[in-house]
């Protein structure tokens, strides 16, 4: 059955949806329309309710109370799976080990005789331009590649609405210009791309519209008007104070399982108070650079000094902090207070001590209200501050984030980035931040270096 | 004239699909890893890991860098040694322990190389024969997430420490600081687990698993 190409695909009314401890529905009398071949931009802070609406279209929604109507076009209506649905992480979407196994998956499930299997997973992979054999590994292709193998995934069982929630949380640069030039190949076959993205810039060249929850759990229709990276008004850093030297790195090299270099040469030195931005491509080795700086991972060749000795975590404790990707995972206690006094403890100080400091902390952070709430039960956008406010709390002299920023909106990203500097200026601590967007400015950062083909080089 | 089929390519199985040796291969693992815990005496532990070497070789078709395995052994003599030695303080409750660690590797090492060398959809097309296509499918990819959720307690474990967790190798030595493995590492990396759990189980829902009452299997490469 052929399209109208001017009917819309799918039609949504007066959808609402709360989730079940909830006061408040997420989402609110939500309508909308999506035609084919046109891409759709929706956008929204953190916790709006954007992924929540992307499951409901998709046919996977939460637990919970919902409501309204969702009607697709008869021609979708009889495809088996009409709405595809890529998820923010594409590792824990790629559920086999080789390219023609993870493409087929979807025809597994509807039943597909096998004959018939590697003849459309071959067309899938053509519709987004992916020359791998199918028994190709999965564990090797680049971040871009993997989202491609994911499209491919939905269109072989006939997707016609393709939903992307947050591919630029994981993509690099490289990987989004990919994804574009996909993206517009999908729109002139006809298929609906419906994009949950609070960045959007790398793909604006081929969006139609903008819709924006607004955080009431209405959905408007929105408008692009610049950039939600954090920006503000920073004073330009100046390294004239900055003397002593608190780690230093000399002719560092990596390698990996293979014996080939991930990097090698890297030499960098850091001064206490100092702000240095790595940014790199997907795979370029930041994550293994830090673990390295630390101690948790051994070099294949070069020194590390940090805090005028070797690098070995135990001697760091409590005087280095670290987050990673996803820091709301280092959370385990049963309060906020509780959760930020852990490393107070550890460090042996005195219970008033401990006190005064976690109430300067909860206050600094603005988080005073949560002292007494779960971590587990936290917002997305909470979690990573309270994660933070529990590393910031013993006072560190040097502070590694990982891609601090991944998955969070403009407005959370620009108060973890305020709440960062100012700490650093306030309390002098050095900080080495990484980063997937080489691309991005960094004004507040002293220096901003690049990881490139195995080097560290000046950006 | 007649034309064989190459022997990389394996054997047919249930519609159509080819199982590469895997269901053989499968069945050596478990045989190889029962025998290890009936095997008692030093001669019959020698013997055995001798079979597995052989077995090792034909499994991986080829020698095959044990470099990983042998880093967990190590670790896992180490506690069991440490442990024996708390218990017993005699060089026969060390023995007694080293034996204990030589068949727990034994039992667990056939199963190792196994993951490392077999393609995970030939696991699921053997699976699926002596199981439901569903049972399969989410064994092997327990299977397959196991490394990123490792990677995970990795990052867990990392930040601890440097937030003043007693939980060093150096500081597990005193048992007191076992509370601080469970209550920093082992609780954020069950909530993570199951997280991951969530997601994975979303990723394969949204492309129409359990949608179907009957699952049919890739046929390979």
């Amino acid at each position: 059955m052929q399209l109208d190409e001017q009917a819309p695909l799918l039609r949504m009314r007066k959808a609402s949806f709360r989730y079940p401890d909830a006061a408040e529905q997420v989402l609110k009398d939500v309508d909308l329309e999506i035609a084919p071949g046109c891409c759709y931009c929706l956008t929204g802070p953190t916790g709006s309710g954007k992924t929540t609406l992307a499951r409901i279209l998709s046919g996977l929604a939460p637990d919970g109370d919902g409501g309204g109507e969702l009607e697709f076009a008869p021609a979708v209506a009889s495809a088996a799976m009409p709405v595809g649905l890529v998820l923010q992480d594409p590792d824990v979407q790629l559920l086999a080990s080789t390219v023609g196994a993870e493409v087929a998956f979807g025809l597994e499930n509807l039943g597909v005789e096998p004959a018939a299997m590697p003849e459309r997973v071959s067309a899938a992979l053509t519709a987004v331009g992916l020359a791998k054999a199918h028994d190709f590994p999965v564990d090797k292709l680049s971040m871009g590649q993997k989202y491609r193998v994911l499209i491919a995934a939905h269109l072989v069982m006939e997707a016609r609405l393709l939903i992307l929630d947050e591919p630029g949380a994981q993509l690099d640069p490289e990987g989004l210009l990919q994804l574009r030039g996909l993206l517009e190949r999908l729109k002139a076959a006809g298929i609906a791309v419906l994009l949950c993205e609070h960045r959007p810039e790398p793909l604006l060249a081929v969006i139609d519209e903008f819709w924006q929850l607004t955080g009431d759990g209405r959905l408007q229709p929105g408008r692009w008007t610049g950039t939600a990276v954090p920006s503000g008004s920073w004073p330009v850093p100046s390294c004239a104070g900055l003397s002593e030297a608190l780690l230093h790195a000399e002719d560092l090299a990596f390698q990996g399982a293979d014996g080939q270099d991930v990097w090698s040469g890297v030499g960098l030195e850091l001064r206490r108070g100092e702000r240095m931005v790595v940014t790199g491509l997907n795979g370029t080795g930041k994550t293994t650079l830090l673990r390295c700086l630390l101690g948790f991972l051994a070099p294949s060749g070069g020194q590390v000094s940090i805090l005028d000795g070797l690098p070995e975590p135990g001697r760091l404790r409590g005087r280095v902090g670290l987050l990673f990707q996803n820091p709301q995972s280092q959370l385990f206690e049963n309060t906020v207070r509780e959760e930020i006094s852990f490393a107070l403890k550890r460090l042996g100080l005195a219970r008033s001590t401990i006190a005064e400091r976690v109430s300067q902390v909860l206050q600094g952070f603005g988080i005073e209200d949560l002292a007494e709430a779960s971590p587990h039960k936290l917002s997305y956008g909470q979690k990573h501050l309270v994660a933070l406010a529990a590393v910031l709390a013993p006072g560190p002299e040097l502070l590694l984030l990982d891609d601090p920023l991944a998955g969070l909106d403009g407005y959370r990203s620009q108060e973890v980035l305020e709440l960062l500097v100012r700490w650093s200026d306030h309390h002098n601590m050095a900080l080495i931040w990484t980063s997937h967007e080489p691309d991005l400015e960094y004004p507040w950062a002293h220096r901003v270096l690049r990881l490139e083909g195995g080097r560290l080089v000046a950006a | 004239m007649g034309s064989r089929m190459p022997a990389a390519q394996g054997r047919l199985a249930q519609g159509g699909t080819r199982d590469d040796g895997i269901g053989r291969r499968m069945i050596v693992v478990m045989v190889l890893s029962c025998l290890a815990f009936l095997a008692r005496r030093v001669e019959q532990l020698l013997l055995l890991t001798g079979i597995n070497a052989v077995a090792i070789f034909w499994l991986h078709r080829g020698p095959l860098s044990l470099r990983r395995e042998m880093r967990t052994f190590a670790w896992q003599t180490a506690i069991i040694l440490g442990l024996h030695l708390f218990r017993f303080r005699t060089m026969a409750g060390l023995w007694l322990g080293f034996k204990v660690s030589w068949q727990l590797f034994l039992a667990l090492l056939p199963g190792m190389v196994f993951a490392r060398t077999a393609s995970q959809s030939g696991i699921v097309r053997v699976l699926t024969r002596v199981m439901p296509g569903r049972a399969a499918f989410v064994l092997s990819t327990c299977m397959r997430f196991i490394p990123r959720l490792l990677g995970e307690i990795k990052n867990i474990y990392e930040g601890q420490v440097l937030r003043g967790a007693r939980i060093l190798p150096r500081d597990l030595v005193r048992p007191w600081h076992w509370a601080d493995l469970l209550h920093c590492v082992v609780v954020p990396a069950v909530v993570q687990g199951m997280a991951l759990a969530g997601h994975i189980a979303l990723a394969a829902r949204a492309r129409g698993f359990e949608r179907f009452p009957r699952r049919t299997c890739w046929p390979g490469e």
